[in-house]
């Protein structure tokens, strides 16, 4: 038996993060972790000369050191900013439009705006409209988010402020594009479905298609990528994993790898420690779950443990989305075969909705198919001479588990194989410098993360479910949530809500 | 009162939002309750990776003078699918100590009834010598796996193969053989495998009825300490590659042998012009002579002895014996697999003190940045202190 202030169970981000601010302010916290490495999804894997980044894309909120955003303060604060080569990118991303069409987007707001006015000069009024809204509704959180702050009594001022004068009447442009899907205001504000591919690029972060991808979440990524710069990683995202793990030990917690959570200990209706894979008991006052929910209370509880309106809470959130990968190291350099952005999303249609259809089967022949080439990003990231390019799709999980095991790696290969062809009529001779090549499927997302459905986003993150909505209601006392799962995924977010959370335990300890 | 009324009351005023609500009220009607999901994932990734095979020997029978096929059948009647050319992971129990050794698959995979090892007599070979003397049908064998990278990936490598093995080193290949030609792949295979003598080939019957059968198989034993008619003597050098390889450059070509056959084979690869990306190597266990490695501290012999520490355990150690060894024999248990520096499953901090790291030890950069290691590939050469 062993007691914790707190214990986090999983060393994905949110684990980790929560973890490390906890340590950091001297609260004894004990993360356990069934791999044998820290990260979750933040992690990477070799293959002959090369390391693969499993996730991480562009981590947002870094920002310069003089002007730290978010991300880069929560390093500050973790200790780590200095132990990691952080990397800039100056281009959001690339769109490759059917035909061959290619628009790179810089991240710079005028300089974006003025590229898309010339390359499609028939809306530029409507472009220039279009950024002006997207920075107006980020000022309009940021205003939003600081009243709330500065008025914590409940009845807070603003709220009464809201009551008295009507929502719409104080944010005209929350009210307005809050709730709405990508597809909707991009009708709204473009005729041209090009332009509009050009600006919807974040559904695919999000795993939602246009059409249900809270327009919102766009607004957010554009503006916050743009204004904080994406960021890369020497080493990828386990450096950032691995540096958190050594921070929460550096600070006298506990991180044990290779150690499963059994289940969670219940006394009194309350969570009150864990049981681990060896049958050891640990008791915290605070259990944080980095585990999905679903998983959480449909594996490490019983049923009778879970509450009614528990269950009937998580009917309104499904499980999401996974992929197919293809890591492919090359042994050449990527403009050789003429990939020139680091990260790319390319269309064989105009029609991303129709296309997004094909998620739900196991061939790859028209889904959208996003590209990154890590070496344009950091040359060292492969030997000189080589490149790293992971290119996949976004798929469900469900017609891979209907797979016989007799029918999976064909199935896989096959799948793979179409990728590598559709991407050969843009990037031709790609092949043929193949020399590494490891496929990851929704069923390889499903053994590495646990998830259900092999979901790399959590829940689905539509209207309904994310943004006000996120699943972020308590309903066992003693257990909370950190992780994509809960909350907005990605690393940036992840990071930051894992620090809330920690942060409110603080509080509540004082 | 919590933040839900008002903002419920913020969204029913915005463009969409009492659709929305409206739309969440249903989802809560018709979802899936997540009680449900009890025990699914779990269940649907032991069909491909479950956390331990539990087998039974159901039979073995002696390939050579010096190697056994050994066949494994599952407790539980299952046994998952794997890419023929991969391993599985034996764990074994020896004199109080608990290891491992991996060993490639000889089966088809295109059956899952049983799996088949071989197993041969390494010198000195601590599992494979208590193997072959004390395994006996109806024993049982804790294993995991099937792992692996050595395989036949259709999306880059070529329909024309040039298996190249050495020894032991033939199972992959066996198995990649019968799977190939048992379902009847559009595929061209051509086999150099090399020998000592005709009756240390494993499975060489077998192998040569193959190529009687199949037109798109060509098998060459070329035998090293014996001259013998209709058979071939020397090594796997360029020239014999060459003279059995019409089209040099238009194949994927796969090793697995010792480690001087695949030194030697690598050269022989070189010289005529392979590019790296045709050629496929497996991890052929760890030398047993590390000391003789290039970059090997000077004089050092391997007989040194060390303290390793960890948590509150010194354990003694061997400067020619791998950490994970030194580990191993002290009774800690430690998550392994592969035991060739690719899985990395048995990675461990190296908090303090100074290892060799082997040949093949694919690690992370976060890894070298923050001193971890990966103890099936790494040697002490003074006092260490690694920490889980």
């Amino acid at each position: 038996m062993a007691n914790y202030d707190v214990i986090v169970i999983g060393a994905g981000n949110g684990g980790l993060s929560s973890a490390a601010t906890l340590a950091v302010n001297h609260k004894k916290t004990a993360v356990f972790e069934k791999h044998n490495i820290p990260g979750g999804c933040g992690t990477s894997f070799r293959r002959g000369r090369f390391e693969f980044e499993v996730a991480l894309h562009q981590l947002n909120g870094m920002n310069t050191k003089d002007n730290p955003g978010p991300t880069r303060q929560l390093f500050r604060k973790w200790g780590i900013e200095e132990a990691i080569e952080w990397i800039p990118i100056e281009t959001l991303y690339k769109i490759n439009l059917p035909g061959g069409r290619g628009v790179a987007l810089p991240a710079d707001k005028k300089k974006a705006c003025h590229l898309l006015c010339r390359e499609f000069p028939e809306e530029a009024e409507s472009i220039r409209r279009y950024f002006h809204i997207v920075w107006k509704f980020n000022e309009e959180i940021a205003d939003f988010l600081a009243k709330s702050a500065a008025s914590p009594a409940d009845p807070s001022e603003l709220k009464k402020f809201i009551t008295k004068t009507g929502f719409p009447k104080i944010y005209k442009v929350l009210a307005k594009y809050g709730v709405r899907s990508t597809q909707d205001v991009l009708d709204e504000f473009f005729k041209s479905r090009e332009l509009q591919l050009c600006l919807s690029a974040y559904w695919c972060f999000m795993g939602m298609p246009p059409e249900r991808f809270p327009f919102s979440i766009l607004a957010r990524c554009m503006y916050l990528y743009t204004v904080d710069k994406p960021y890369y990683v020497r080493g990828g995202s386990q450096v950032m994993s691995q540096a958190l793990m050594d921070t929460i030990r550096r600070h006298g917690s506990d991180v044990f790898l290779n150690c499963g959570v059994k289940r969670i200990l219940m006394k009194n209706g309350r969570a009150v420690g864990v049981e681990d894979e060896n049958g050891k008991h640990y008791y915290a006052h605070k259990i944080i779950s980095n585990v999905s929910p679903t998983i959480t209370y449909a594996g490490l509880l019983k049923d009778e443990e879970v509450p009614d309106a528990c269950r009937q809470y998580f009917k309104s959130y499904t499980t999401g989305i996974s992929a197919l990968t293809c890591f492919i190291g090359l042994d050449c350099p990527p403009e050789e075969i003429g990939f020139t952005d680091s990260f790319n999303l390319i269309y064989d249609s105009l029609d991303a909705n129709k296309d997004f259809k094909n998620a739900y089967f196991t061939d790859t022949k028209t889904d959208p198919i996003v590209a990154t080439c890590y070496t344009i990003d950091d040359p060292c990231v492969s030997p000189p001479g080589t490149s790293i390019i992971t290119a996949g799709t976004l798929k469900y999980g469900g017609a891979w588990e209907k797979l016989s095991p007799e029918e999976y790696h064909r199935t896989k290969y096959a799948a793979a194989d179409e990728i590598v062809s559709r991407l050969e009529t843009r990037f031709p001779g790609l092949r043929g410098h193949i020399e590494e090549m490891e496929v990851a499927t929704p069923l390889t997302h499903m053994r590495y993360l646990g998830h259900p459905g092999g979901a790399i986003y959590g829940y689905e993150q539509d209207l309904k479910s994310s943004v006000f909505f996120f699943p972020q209601d308590e309903f066992i006392p003693g257990l909370t949530f950190s992780g994509g799962w809960v909350n907005t995924c990605g690393f940036g977010p992840n990071y930051a809500y894992g620090d809330k959370i920690a942060q409110s335990i603080l509080k509540e300890g004082r | 009162m919590s933040g839900k009324p008002i903002k419920d009351m913020i969204i029913s005023t915005m463009q969409n939002g009492p659709e929305t609500l409206k739309e969440l009220e249903m989802a809560k009607k018709t979802g899936k309750d997540i009680s449900l999901e009890r025990g699914e994932v779990q269940k649907k990734v032991a069909q491909y990776h479950p956390s331990i095979l539990h087998l039974t020997v159901s039979e073995i029978e002696p390939v050579s003078p010096i190697a056994s096929r050994i066949r494994l059948v599952s407790d539980n009647g299952y046994l998952p699918p794997f890419e023929a050319g991969q391993y599985i992971n034996v764990f074994c129990e020896i004199g109080g100590v608990r290891t491992s050794r991996p060993y490639s698959l000889s089966s088809s995979a295109k059956q899952r009834a049983y799996y088949e090892i071989t197993v041969a007599a390494v010198e000195n070979g601590f599992v494979s010598g208590h193997l072959l003397q004390h395994l006996k049908p109806g024993d049982h064998l804790e294993a995991n796996g099937p792992a692996g990278v050595f395989r036949y990936q259709p999306v880059f490598h070529s329909k024309k193969s040039v298996f190249l093995g050495g020894g032991s080193g033939i199972t992959p290949f066996v198995s990649m053989i019968r799977t190939a030609l048992e379902s009847g792949e559009d595929r061209d295979i051509t086999l150099l495998y090399g020998s000592r003598t005709e009756e240390l080939a494993m499975y060489h019957r077998e192998l040569s009825a193959f190529a009687e059968r199949h037109p798109n198989f060509h098998y060459t034993l070329v035998l090293s300490d014996e001259e013998k008619e209709g058979m071939e003597h020397g090594f796997i050098d360029a020239e014999r590659i060459r003279a059995h390889v019409p089209d040099i450059l238009d194949c994927t070509y796969y090793m697995c042998g010792p480690a001087v056959m695949m030194e030697f084979c690598r050269k022989a690869l070189e010289e005529l012009q392979i590019p790296g990306r045709s050629i496929r190597r497996e991890v052929f266990g760890t030398r047993r002579d590390i000391w003789n490695e290039p970059g090997w501290p000077e004089g050092m012999t391997g007989d040194e002895m060390f303290q390793i520490k960890v948590g509150d355990q010194n354990i003694e150690a061997k400067s020619g014996e791998s950490v994970l060894t030194a580990l191993e024999r002290s009774g800690l248990r430690v998550n392994v697999c592969c035991r060739s520096g690719e899985c990395s499953l048995c990675r461990v901090q190296l908090v303090s003190g100074k290892v060799f790291t082997a040949q093949g030890a694919l690690l992370r950069h976060a890894d070298e940045l923050f001193g971890y290691i990966h103890s099936c590939k790494a040697y002490p050469v003074s006092d260490l202190e690694l920490r889980f």
